[in-house]
């Protein structure tokens, strides 16, 4: 009996597989960019909030649950939803930054903003956790709703 | 000094609302962005009037740091800012509301001074905390 032994994963490795979930982003493929994450993977959207009369929605969750809902939901309402990745960043203890512009145009509504056809596009900032065998384990994303609401036209805060 | 260690001198000083010892941590051309406010530019001149406002407007600031990610001369602090408004702040008035604000900074470090900030948070979710009504109506209750 032999036991092979593969190299571990290195932070161009892990900057790969980020890189890879933004190309599939991109294309829409909110299937492939869960299947690139641990079917347990935590999903974290600290800016995302959606004040009702009796209760708060926030962004926080599990990748196949709250994450894919949300992705689903933003390509429905920002069919052209796109990304343009700037920089990534990453080491070899499986940590993963990425500096992203998050731009669509709206075509329905998106929690209290109605759709006026306006155009956004939006710094965001992406943390990732990667496991020994490439998957995300984490993901968490921070930006400014206060930019992306003002660019589609709508100024009321809530 | 690790890039980390510059990054958690720079931090604990914010917390601790003493702008000068957190600026004596930063190179005196670094390059901030702060998303939010909507400030971008060159030169501890644009980085201090965002520390100063923030310390001034919140006497009892509490800054917790929640992760700090190391990714070789880039450091990732995730943050958590709480305090109480004094002051006007951002353009808001003061309504003496609680703030409580997740956010996530990215710092670059040369030689033990930081080089780079890049500030990311909410800032419909700050004006909310505060009580502003309209993003084009800030000082208005």
């Amino acid at each position: 009996m032999s036991i092979t032994e593969t190299a571990p994963l290195t932070a161009a490795d892990y900057a790969a597989v980020v890189d890879e979930f933004f190309a599939r982003y991109r294309a829409q493929d909110v299937r492939g960019m869960a299947e690139l994450c641990t079917v347990n993977a935590d999903f974290s959207y600290p800016p995302f909030e959606m004040w009702g009369k009796q209760r708060v929605l926030r962004g926080d969750g599990k990748v196949g649950t709250v994450g894919r809902a949300i992705w689903t939901g933003l390509i429905q309402a920002f069919p052209d939803l796109t990304n343009v990745v700037h920089r990534i960043e990453a080491n070899d203890d499986g940590d993963a930054a990425v500096q992203v512009d998050i731009a669509g145009t709206q075509q329905s509504a998106w929690g209290a903003v109605q759709p006026a056809g306006k155009h956004f596009s939006e710094p965001h900032l992406f943390l990732f956790h990667l496991n020994e065998e490439g998957l995300i384990t984490s993901l968490t994303a921070y930006w400014n709703n206060a930019g992306i609401s003002q660019q589609l036209g709508h100024l009321e805060v809530d | 000094m690790s890039p980390t260690d510059t990054v958690s001198s720079f931090l604990r000083a914010v917390g601790a609302r003493d702008v000068e010892s957190a600026l004596r941590t930063v190179d005196p051309n670094v390059r901030v962005n702060f998303y939010g406010l909507g400030v971008s530019g060159t030169g501890v001149a644009t980085l201090r009037p965002v520390l100063a406002d923030t310390a001034r407007a919140f006497p009892d600031l509490l800054l917790t740091v929640r992760r700090l990610m190391g990714l070789g001369s880039s450091v990732i602090a995730e943050l958590t800012i709480e305090g109480t408004q004094a002051d006007t702040y951002a353009g808001a008035i003061n309504q003496e509301k609680h703030l409580d604000l997740n956010e996530a900074w990215r710092f670059e470090v040369d030689d033990g001074r930081i080089k780079a900030i890049d500030a990311y948070w909410c800032q419909q979710q700050l004006y909310r905390r505060l009580g502003v009504k309209r993003f084009d109506q800030i000082a208005i209750v």
